[in-house]
């Protein structure tokens, strides 16, 4: 099917940015791994999508790509929710730089 | 007593002189906190006769007054009053708030424009505010006639009990919720809050109130 194709390039495309990133030291080797296998693991469903039936039958969901959307579903929400926990961190953090900032200057003057 | 008037500003070069003017005139001494201007607010207030602290980056209102009161405790200051930049406030009415302190014996007074008077205020404006009275309500208990009103009074030891997490705008309600949390004694007061085409422009959006609920939600 042409979807297969269009994935299968764009994955292909994505590790090869990944193997850029990874030389240029943006990545390190444990992130590079853990990716990598992501992508394989969505190159074989994408190639096999009948592996993804299999385990909806088990799992009682009626259509492989069906189990896969459930299952992308809670990552991304739990990714977005680690996402903003971090980025509640980071504001936090920049306020209290630049409060300290701002009453050093007073204190020396 | 020493009293603090603290004014969190942000791009109010064309206010700023004028109101820490009517303020100095009444003899207080006046911190602004510029929040990371891109204008001369800093400089105007300084001529004005305010001591200024600077936030390098823009953090918001609820960092602005929080970077004030830390100072204010630090200079051991015992009371504190909010004041806004953009000149919505009347300075002959901060007297008013200290005597309804001293009268009372609250931790904090809350100013109130609809016990007071709101001149001009945009129809939808009161609706807002008017609805967030039953948010409020609801989420603190606190029965008070005006929720998002940045003229307040509070106490060196009322500030020393409260802790203050919000940024940005929801900040306000953040105030009230450290009142009914540490149970303070508070009491309202009659302010006026008059709107002109400038306030207007500089005031927050409407739409802004999703954004507070949602800092709300997601508390740091």
């Amino acid at each position: 099917m042409l979807i297969q194709y269009i994935l299968i390039a764009t994955i292909l495309l994505i590790i090869i940015r990944q193997i850029y990133l990874l030389k240029d030291g943006k990545l390190n080797k444990r992130q590079f791994i853990l990716w990598l296998l992501v992508w394989l693991v969505a190159g074989i469903v994408i190639i096999f999508p009948d592996i993804t039936s299999y385990f909806a039958i088990k799992a009682g969901v009626t259509r492989g790509v069906d189990l896969v959307v459930y299952i992308s579903i809670i990552l991304l929400f739990y990714i977005c929710f680690r996402l903003l926990i971090r980025i509640e961190k980071m504001e936090k953090n920049i306020t209290d730089f630049v409060r300290s900032v701002a009453l050093k200057d007073k204190d020396e003057e | 007593m020493k009293i603090l008037i603290i004014i969190p500003a942000y791009n109010e070069a064309k206010k700023i002189e004028q109101v820490v003017a009517e303020i100095k005139n009444q003899d207080y001494d006046v911190l602004v906190v510029d929040d990371g201007s891109s204008d001369d607010t800093a400089k105007m207030a300084e001529q004005a006769g305010a001591v200024v602290l600077s936030h390098q980056l823009n953090r918001g209102q609820g960092a602005s007054l929080k970077t004030g009161i830390k100072y204010a405790l630090k200079k051991g200051y015992d009371t504190v009053v909010f004041f806004d930049a953009d000149d919505q406030m009347d300075a002959k009415e901060i007297k008013m708030l200290i005597t309804k302190q001293k009268e009372t014996g609250v931790e904090v007074v809350l100013g109130s424009r609809f016990l007071g008077r709101a001149i001009n205020i945009p129809f939808i404006k009161k609706i807002v505010l008017k609805t967030a009275l039953f948010g409020t309500r609801l989420m603190t208990g606190l029965k008070i006639t005006d929720v998002h009103n940045g003229f307040q009074l509070w106490t060196r030891d009322a500030l020393k009990k409260i802790e203050l997490k919000q940024d940005k705008q929801a900040y306000a309600s953040e105030l009230l919720d450290q009142i009914s949390k540490k149970k303070l004694l508070y009491c309202e007061a009659p302010v006026t809050i008059t709107y002109t085409n400038y306030s207007k422009g500089k005031g927050q959006k409407i739409s802004n109130a999703f954004n507070i609920l949602w800092d709300l939600v997601v508390k740091k």
